[in-house]
């Protein structure tokens, strides 16, 4: 038989994924698999890397395994940019010269972090927060017992301040929101979280919005400063900028696949890109025109992809689940189906739990009859019973499925 | 025996004396008055009960806590209770056109004490200056009457000392479907008959203006006498100042909480004769039919207590928020929810705990009765990252997946962000109690 070549441009966990799926479906071994990467390692569990500071190496975060390490139908190559596909001839240009050709083309090359583009945002002592290279220059710039600012105060703001943290430095969240997390949390859960975090020793500022990184007069980050009349000054070493990502689909783009709107690899719910044989998966796909910034629509999106790949296509994706839980500074966080209450008519019922620092939030239909999502601080012990209730009857008075233990089995 | 004395002579001593009578205190009642004529005499009011002592034109010019006297430029008067109902007066801005001669209101200003009293404003464009309580029922109430109505508000949203920014953003939007103009973050600069100015520059046609910003408290007289005052007379729940033989009511108290001044009058009459008063302190309800608003208790307690349980419905503008403690109200600001209201404010009155259905008693459906957990359904995804359902996980563990690590390597499951592990664990737990 023809055996084709599959490339996967971009080696994350996406990209993985979607390696395992295919050679887990494809037992005629159709595909040769190259899984490119600019990264210097192979995958590995972009979701724990702060436990990298704690002392994980880059090994145990690996996520390939050792039967796939020595699978002669797969490759993986670190190090290695991809400058240029060309769909016609179904090519791909490598930095190092290299051109690798393609019969079937996913493209999984992650998002970049956002620079917000605010004076003084590329000085020495300026971060991101996303690789294992960011975490060795954060952690080769840390000075012990001296402050560091984070701006933004969601999930990945707050994995830093963690980080700063273990690194002995004293850490700043500046985040815009009233409030933390606003991605995932409403208003009354967000304060909660702030409180929360408050006590751990990490400062946010919220409703903050930082307008410069500031130079001392060795050139290297001494401060920020935060709107204001008068502006406050906050003085850091360092500074991580935690404002969010945006899709890489400029490859993407050079080669003329369509962007979507708001950025992303435009592709249909089966993840097609307009060109046959080139799909994308990942943090750089934008499914029926919306990217996800989450590890689980990646996985399914590895999914839908790999059965094309092997047979015939499945269902399309509709309704990607955003749904997650996290541990951010060891405070337990979830949002699961329509946290933010955008359902036309929803109703939001919110519980605080001052004394056991604990908040929920049900998220129900306009006849306060169907769950339709929610969010958890503090404990998320009824996460996965709830997330799996979401879009269906409540099946009881929807305080009591806040209670502990309530829904066990 | 010298009963009890009312220094101060407005329509609240009138409704303790009234109540007083009703509720059967048969002692000494004396009313003490700067005014030439009582209450009754002077306003549309009932007046007082057969047999009170009213000194009418009689100022009073300090206390002798001690000995328990109020002196007057005449003969000092003992007491053995003494009610202070100073009262209070407007806040007036000192600004150009707002005060005319003698202190009265300039010309076409108003300082209105009840929504009711807006009939008297000047015909024509009605700007009503604060958003407060007040303020809104007056801008309401002239709407009502036709009249095109703007509410200059200093705060960001109205209702800013009773309402968080959620119910004081429902509040705007209540008013603007009224087609009541609100301009917030605004303060005035000056007045001239027809023309309002803001600190801003910009110019409001102003036939009528109505001075809404709050009540000063008329407290000099506590103050002389060290009594402890903030803004108005520090008085608790029982209305009691820190003289337990001194009590105070109306414009001139601070209570605990937001309460209606004939409330108090009520409470205050039940507490002088021995009773447990009706109403405690205190809910709120603004006077304005459609909004269904009611506040109770403080901001300080709304803030404070242990447990707050919140309930929002924009589409609608419903809101509330509950604040909890021991399971009994401590506060709360309810929007667009009646039979929440009157539930709640049964249970506050009571002193009863919130039911545990607390969405059908704010909505007024039926309780919910179902069972005390609920069994999730096979289709239940329980690995979110992996996709695998509670089926699944089952289906693995009958052929062999005995354990976490097992159905781990059989479907996946906790293998992704690993947030469910104790779920699966649970669920393994489960499994092997029905398998024995």
């Amino acid at each position: 038989m023809n055996r084709g070549t599959l490339l996967v441009v971009g080696h994350g966990m996406a990209g993985h994924r979607l390696v395992e799926e295919v050679r887990a479906r494809d037992r005629a071994g159709r595909w040769r698999i190259v899984a490119v990467t600019d990264e210097p390692h192979p995958a590995y569990d972009r979701v724990a890397l702060s436990t990298y500071l704690a002392g994980r190496t880059i090994d145990e975060l690996s996520l390939v395994r050792a039967e796939l390490r020595n699978d002669p139908l797969v490759a993986a190559r670190t190090g290695t940019a991809v400058t240029a596909i060309d769909p016609g001839a179904r090519t791909a240009h490598c930095a190092d010269g290299a051109t690798i050709h393609w019969d079937a083309l996913v493209l999984a090359t992650g998002s970049r972090p956002f620079v917000p583009p605010m004076p003084g945002h590329d000085l020495p002592g300026c971060f991101v927060y996303r690789t294992v290279a960011d975490l060795d220059a954060i952690r080769a710039a840390a000075v012990p017992g001296r402050p560091g600012v984070v701006v933004g105060g969601g999930l990945l703001g707050l994995e830093a301040a963690d980080a700063l943290r273990r690194l002995g430095m004293s850490a700043h969240v500046v985040e815009l929101a009233p409030y933390l997390m606003p991605m995932q949390l409403d208003a009354d859960g967000g304060t909660l979280l702030k409180g929360l975090i408050a006590a751990l020793g990490v400062r946010p500022h919220c409703g903050a919005r930082t307008v410069s990184v500031d130079a001392g007069p060795d050139g290297r980050v001494a401060g920020v400063t935060l709107a204001g009349d008068p502006p406050a000054r906050l003085a850091a070493e360092l500074v991580i900028f935690a404002a969010g990502v945006r899709p890489r689909d400029d490859l993407a783009s050079a080669a003329g696949l369509p962007r979507a709107e708001r950025g992303g690899i435009l592709v249909d719910g089966h993840c097609r890109t307009g060109v046959p044989g080139i799909w994308a998966i990942g943090e750089c796909a934008a499914p029926d025109g919306r990217a996800y910034g989450l590890l689980a629509p990646g996985y399914r999106m590895a999914e839908t992809v790999a059965a094309q790949l092997t047979g015939p296509p499945g269902e399309p994706l509709r309704e990607i689940d955003t749904s997650t839980t996290l541990k951010v500074l060891g405070v337990d966080v979830a949002s699961f189906g329509d946290a933010h209450a955008t359902t036309p008519g929803a109703l939001r019922l919110g519980h605080t739990d001052h004394a056991r620092s604990r908040y929920a939030s049900l998220v129900l239909d306009a006849n306060a009859e169907t769950l339709l999502g929610g969010t958890l601080v503090g404990d998320t012990a009824n996460y996965a019973p709830l997330a799996a209730l979401t879009g269906r009857p409540l099946p009881t008075e929807p305080e009591r499925l806040l209670a502990d233990g309530a829904l066990t089995r | 025996m010298n009963g009890v004395v009312i220094v101060g002579d407005g329509p609240t001593a009138a409704r303790l004396t009234r109540r007083l009578r009703r509720l059967g205190h048969d002692g000494p009642l004396t009313v003490v008055g700067r005014s030439a004529w009582p209450a009754g005499h002077r306003d549309a009011g009932p007046g007082h009960p057969a047999g009170t002592r009213v000194l009418a034109n009689t100022p009073v010019t300090g206390l002798d806590r001690a000995r328990r006297l109020v002196h007057t430029a005449g003969p000092a008067i003992g007491y053995d209770a003494l009610v202070l109902a100073t009262g209070g007066r407007p806040l007036v801005p000192p600004l150009p056109g707002f005060t005319g001669a003698c202190g009265r209101p300039g010309d076409g200003v108003l300082a209105p004490r009840t929504a009711e009293d807006s009939e008297r404003a000047a015909p024509g464009r009605a700007v009503v200056l604060g958003g407060g309580v007040l303020g809104v029922e007056t801008a309401l109430a002239l709407r009502r009457a036709g009249r095109h109505v703007t509410v200059v508000h200093r705060a960001a949203h109205p209702m800013h000392h009773q309402l968080d920014e959620v119910a004081g953003a429902l509040v705007a939007r209540h008013l603007a479907e009224r087609d009541v103009e609100l301009l917030t973050g605004r303060a005035p600069a000056e007045f001239t008959p027809g023309k309002l100015t803001l600190d801003d520059g910009q110019v409001l046609d102003a036939d009528a203006l109505l001075l809404c910003e709050g009540i000063v408290p008329e407290t000099s007289l506590a103050r002389a006498a060290q009594l402890a005052v903030r803004r108005g007379i520090l008085v608790d729940d029982r209305l009691a100042t820190d003289d337990p033989a001194v009590h105070a009511l109306g414009d001139c108290a601070e209570p605990p909480g937001p309460w209606p001044a004939p409330d108090q009058a009520d409470a205050l009459a039940a507490l002088l004769t021995g009773r447990r008063p009706a109403f405690p302190p205190g809910v709120l309800r603004p006077r304005a039919p459609g909004l269904d608003l009611a506040v109770l208790g403080t901001r300080a307690a709304l803030d404070d207590a242990p447990e707050t349980v919140t309930f929002t419905d924009p589409a609608r503008g419903r809101y509330a928020r509950l604040a909890l403690r021991d399971g009994r109200p401590a506060a709360a600001v309810l929007l667009g929810l009646p039979h929440g209201i009157a539930a709640l404010t049964q249970l506050h009155d009571r002193g009863l705990p919130v039911p545990a259905d607390r969405l059908a008693m704010l909505l007024g459906t039926p309780p919910r009765r179902g069972a005390p957990g609920a069994e999730l359904p096979d289709d239940a995804v329980l690995c979110r990252c992996n996709n695998v359902t509670k089926g699944a996980l089952a289906r693995a563990f009958g052929t062999g997946a005995r354990d976490v690590a097992a159905l781990a390597a059989a479907t996946r499951a906790t293998t992704g962000c690993g947030g469910c592990a104790a779920d699966i664990g649970r669920l393994c737990r489960t499994l092997g109690e029905e398998a024995e």
